[in-house]
């Protein structure tokens, strides 16, 4: 009788092996193409031009406001600290590129210090975002 | 002894159930932090630290961006929306030049970005950038 039971038991169970397997091919394949991106915590206006490629590995945003405000991870920071910021995100995933947001008015000069202090940090691809037209 | 064998595999089996509960919370967990969401961006390059290459003068197209935002081409001003026609000719008289913007630090970042932007879009293999010095 218990044998039967158990019998009856094993018949009705679903096999979850194939189901198990796909799990975990979703779970890899999220793992692997997480990239923890850090909002900039701002929006500027982006400038409209004609050609613009999309920047697969741009990890590193920074955003710079109309009157100079420099933005990453949500919180202002001062030029200073671009580097250091740069550095640890780059030691958390080494192929990062960086991508600046600038503001269609910020100063040239602010986005071409902070192209120097990326570089500085160790990120030689660096790009200023942009829309593109009639988009 | 072939009763001995099924009850000894049936003690011997392993209880999934709790791994399978990781597993869901860790698809899950990925699956919500995961942004497909990239940048677009324009390519600025800008010459490092390193002691500058001797580049022929005569392959040089400059551009000049002022405080205000003009565009200054071999010292004649020109409109952004004629960046273009003006690099395409001066790129068929010297097919190997390079385009060198410099931009005041005060100047609009995204007149900068349009203009090199403009460069490319006319076909200039090297675009960089150049500093311009505060006056």
């Amino acid at each position: 009788m218990a044998r039967r039971h158990s019998e009856k038991q094993d018949d009705t169970e679903i096999n979850i092996t194939p189901m198990l397997d796909i799990v975990f091919i979703m779970l890899i394949f999220f793992i692997v193409t997480t990239s923890f991106v850090k909002e900039t915590g701002i929006d500027p206006t982006r400038p409209k031009v004609e050609r613009a490629t999309q920047k697969p590995r741009g990890n590193i945003l920074i955003g710079v406001t109309e009157s100079g405000d420099i933005w990453f991870n949500k919180q202002e920071i001062e030029l200073t600290l671009v580097r250091q910021r740069v550095e640890e995100a780059t030691a958390e995933s080494p192929e990062s590129s960086a991508v600046i947001i600038a503001d269609d008015g910020a100063p040239t000069g602010v986005v071409i210090d902070i192209m120097d202090q990326v570089r500085l940090g160790g990120v030689i691809d660096i790009s200023v975002a942009a829309e593109l037209e009639g988009s | 002894m072939k009763r001995r064998i099924h009850s000894n595999e049936e003690e011997a089996e392993i209880n999934i159930t709790p791994m399978l509960d990781v597993v869901f919370i860790l698809l899950i967990f990925f699956i919500v932090t995961t942004s497909f969401v990239k940048e677009l961006g324009v390519d600025l390059s800008r010459p490092s630290n390193e002691p500058p290459k001797d580049v022929e003068v005569s392959e040089v197209i400059a551009i000049k961006i002022d405080r205000t935002g003009t565009i200054t081409i071999k010292s004649r001003e020109t409109d952004i929306r004629a960046v273009r026609a003006n690099i395409e000719s001066a790129l068929a008289v010297k097919p190997d030049a390079s385009v060198v913007v410099a931009a005041h630090r005060e100047a609009d970042a995204g007149i900068l970005v349009r203009v090199v932007d403009q460069a490319r879009v006319a076909g200039a293999q090297r675009v960089s950038l150049a500093a311009l010095a505060t006056p």
